[in-house]
């Protein structure tokens, strides 16, 4: 189906966040969706998909006027979309998540073979890993994310919208999501793709449109004669800026140390040690249990086994607040909206939170003029992109919000920072300045973890890198930040990793 | 022009304009409204039932609900009657000690709430049977007549139409401002009902913020148990009754979000004069007192619904 956009406008209160923007899907064709944090991207998506209305213009499917005042409607249509955060009912399984618009079954009763089967059928395309049974709350957000896809994928849409399908998952398993998305283009399918990765984005499209502002600044151009250079240009209006990391900061006494740490969550023998001034990349596919390690660190998960050191002295931290209060550890989570941010606060008052102890009078008032004069320059800094700084979260973009609940953290000043997949959803042009303001809290002296899906970012930043495999650390290298290196060197540890397991598996097998 | 907007946009406008167009329709139909005493009357029921309300509100700051709140206030109306004509304490230790009751019995339903990990609204719930209990078996339903009479005379005494039992309310409700959108407590327990995840992260003890709120909301409703007594002339074990309807009505009507996380003090305090208005014309026109109840279920359930099609429509349009 050729989806038509005609003359869309939409203001919200204060901002307007499209602006006479027209654009066409065509069927067969991946038509790729990139601009600004805060462009109009998800807003444009919404419209489509029936969320919002618009102020003004009209959509034509296959040149007919449609339209819609709900998401059932466009669905009815043949709409299907992954949007930029999880929909998904926490405590139901993985299975009927995926069916949740239409789930098999006879007079009113469900069928959860049915379920399961059609929902394996969906998976086994991306992430045969996840078990269709398996509660969504104990997923990690990269696994909840491939549910997302299988549950569009479900849907059989005649137009299917990402958006930013591959933030929060590895090359890995994008490539399998770029597999399915070559076999639905064959198939006819319109896809919408949008994504803040230029490299996947050159690839698998075939058309760009580039919004700036909420308006269109190249429309349904063909990827074939477009250069990355003029793509950067027409988003950020200038170029594309190397970050500046270097290291040369001398790595400090150990901050951190694991020796043979098992968890609750089923880790077994990690050693770990992380330096002052030093980044120590924790790099893994999905479900590797990196961010599981994080939190049993924190105390939010219970360490079975093991010890661990802070400075030179061991510890036993119980909870994320002794582990601020008593060790300056600080843990950014991966998962925004559920764990990092208060939605319904201001942007103020959700970056301050972590400094309200220290700017805090002697009677206990926080003056709202030190607040907002001690996140400013971490506003300005990472461009947080709203029309004031009282606005309330939910209604920042989603990579402006990812902002928020990073630059909380970098307000915190920690000693030891556990940073978990900093830069998703992130544009390109705060990304460089994210990396060098990490790479500035290292120089400074804070012992940093970073755990990353982008094995770019992971290449640019680290000083040193460990890969994890099924819960175990499989491998440990210096990065000499080369990509060609760091890849080989990550990739063949996992492989090896692999290796050894089957083996085993067979050897248990014939046993 | 955007001075009106700002204001318009702000939960509490809509009230403010049924209160100032309500009062004016019932001076209209009824001439005694109108009246200094009439309003003082209104005024100092009012004075009981916003602390009522904050009592509740606070709770719903962090995202729970206590359903203990009148239960509470009532055994705390009988031990302040009973250690007045029982043990003739003076009057301001007597206030205090009951002050220090509710505090002690809302730290109880917070730290049973934490301990247990335990919904507040099923801790409260049992321990709201329990006060009551130890309230009837107390008293065997006999109300305290030993009050001294001029806490009794301030009960009535007026200055022009503001009641003395006024004041109370009106200065815990600038200090409750000031704790919740001030202090380092107060902000960290609006987070804790924003997004309890987030703020643990954050390093903020979670369970500690949800027995200060508990703690807080016991406070205020001794608060109002001491000013029911005042009002009453008698320590009277069925104070407090009442009160589960107004501590939500007040806070919900008035724009404090159920899931917890923000809260308007403002709003509250209009919602309750809303419906102290309502009651009074009610009265004053002479419907039958179990109509009035039946007015007030239904003003909860108009005001409620229609702030929620306002939030609808300003997410759409
Ligand atoms: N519900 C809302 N209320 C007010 N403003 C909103 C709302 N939703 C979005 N906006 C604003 O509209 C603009 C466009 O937001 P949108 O989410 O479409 O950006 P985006 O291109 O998807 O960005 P990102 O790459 O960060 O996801 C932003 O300035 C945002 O703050
Ligand atoms: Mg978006």
């Amino acid at each position: 189906m050729r989806l038509s956009i005609v003359n869309v406008s939409k203001t919200f209160p204060s901002v307007k966040a499209l602006d006479d923007v027209s654009m066409e899907f065509a069927p067969g064709e991946v038509h790729a969706l990139m601009g600004e944090n805060g462009a109009g991207k998800s807003t444009l998506l919404k419209i489509v998909t029936g969320l919002y209305r618009p102020d003004a213009g009209l959509l034509k499917l296959d040149g007919e006027l449609v339209e819609f005042f709900s998401p059932r409607d466009a669905l009815a249509a043949g709409i299907g979309a992954v949007h930029q955060e999880r929909n998904l009912v926490p405590r139901f399984s993985v299975g009927e998540n995926i069916l949740l618009e239409h789930p098999p079954g006879r007079r009113g009763f469900i069928d959860y073979g049915a379920i399961y089967d059609r929902a394996r059928v969906l998976l086994e395309l991306l992430d045969p890993g996840i078990d269709v049974r398996a509660e969504v709350a104990t997923l990690s957000v990269a696994q909840m994310q491939i549910v997302e896809i299988a549950k569009a994928l479900s849907l059989n849409a005649r137009v299917l919208l990402l958006d930013e399908p591959t933030a929060s998952i590895t090359d890995h398993e994008a490539e399998a999501l770029f597999k399915v998305i070559a076999r639905l283009k064959a198939e006819g399918v319109a896809i919408v793709f949008v994504s803040h990765k230029l490299d996947e984005v050159l690839t698998i499209s075939d058309r760009v449109t580039v919004l700036r502002d909420g308006r269109v600044m190249a429309s349904g151009e063909a990827i074939a004669e477009m250069s990355r250079r003029r793509l950067v240009s027409l988003m950020i209006g200038r170029e594309e800026r190397i970050a500046d990391v270097a290291g040369g900061a001398k790595q400090g006494k150990v901050a951190l140390e694991l020796r043979e740490i098992a968890t609750s969550y089923g880790h077994s023998g990690i050693n770990l040690r992380l330096h002052e001034a030093e980044i120590l990349g924790l790099y893994g596919l999905v479900g590797a249990g990196r961010s599981e390690l994080a939190r049993s660190i924190i105390g939010d998960g219970r360490i079975t086994g093991g010890a661990i050191c802070v400075g030179d002295r061991p510890a036993r931290i119980r909870n994320p607040n002794e582990a601020l209060r008593r060790h300056r550890i600080g843990y950014v989570s991966e998962d925004r909206k559920g764990e990092g941010l208060v939605l319904s606060h201001s942007i103020v008052s959700n970056i301050a939170v972590t400094i309200w102890r220290r700017i805090a009078t002697r009677l206990w008032l926080i003056p709202p003029v030190v607040e907002r004069n001690a996140v400013t320059p971490q506003v300005q800094r990472l461009a947080i992109k709203s029309f004031s700084l009282d606005q309330t979260v939910d209604t920042l973009s989603g990579g402006n919000q990812q902002k928020v609940s990073l630059a909380k953290w970098l307000a915190a000043k920690t000693d030891i920072l556990l940073i978990d997949e900093p830069t998703v959803g992130i544009d390109i042009k705060t990304k460089v300045e994210l990396h060098e303001l990490i790479a500035q809290i290292a120089r400074d002296g804070a012992a940093v973890l970073l755990i990353s899906s982008d094995m770019a970012e992971m290449i640019t930043l680290a000083d040193r890198i460990l890969v994890m495999h099924n819960f175990a650390v499989v491998g440990e290298f210096v990065n000499d930040r080369i990509y060609e290196n760091g890849s080989e060197a990550i990739m063949s540890a996992i492989h090896a990793a692999e290796k050894d397991r089957k083996h085993l598996h067979d050897r248990a097998a014939i046993a | 022009m955007i001075g009106f907007r700002k204001f318009a946009s702000q939960e509490w406008a809509g009230l403010a304009a049924i209160f100032v167009l309500g009062s004016a329709l019932a001076a209209f139909l009824s001439p005694s409204f109108l009246t200094e005493y009439n309003i003082y009357v209104m005024l100092r029921s009012a004075s009981v039932e916003l602390l009522v309300a904050f009592s509740q509100m606070i709770v719903l700051a962090i995202g729970q609900m206590n359903l203990a709140v009148g239960a509470l206030g009532g055994l705390v109306a009988v031990l302040f009657g009973a250690m007045l004509q029982l043990l003739g304490l003076p009057l301001p230790l007597a206030i205090l000690i009951a002050l220090l009751i509710g505090i002690v019995g809302g730290f109880i339903n917070g730290l049973l709430t934490t301990r247990t990990g335990i919904n507040g609204f099923i801790i409260t719930l049992a321990t709201g049977s329990a006060f009551t209990g130890i309230n009837l078996g107390l008293t065997e339903s006999r109300p305290f007549h030993g009050i001294p009479v001029e806490f009794v005379a301030l009960g009535d005494s007026r200055w022009s139409f503001v009641p003395a039992l006024l004041w109370p309310p009106l200065i815990v409700a600038p200090l409750l401002a000031i704790f919740l959108y001030r202090t380092k407590s107060g902000r960290k327990l609006l987070a804790v009902g924003g997004n309890m995840r987030a703020a643990e992260l954050s390093g903020i003890s979670a369970n500690a913020m949800i027995i200060v709120a508990h703690a807080i909301s016991g406070g205020l409703a001794g608060l109002a148990a001491v000013l029911a007594v005042s009002q009453l002339g008698a320590a009277q074990p069925e104070i407090g009754s009442t009160w589960l309807l107004i501590s939500f009505a007040g806070p919900i009507i008035g724009g404090t979000a159920l899931a917890g996380g923000y809260v308007s003090i403002l709003g509250a305090m209009l919602a309750v004069l809303v419906i102290a208005l309502i009651e009074n014309m009610l009265v004053l026109m002479k419907v039958d007192p179990y109509w009035v109840r039946f007015a007030l279920g239904g003003l909860v359930l108009v005001t409620v619904g229609v702030n929620r099609w306002r939030a609808h429509q300003m997410g759409r349009n």
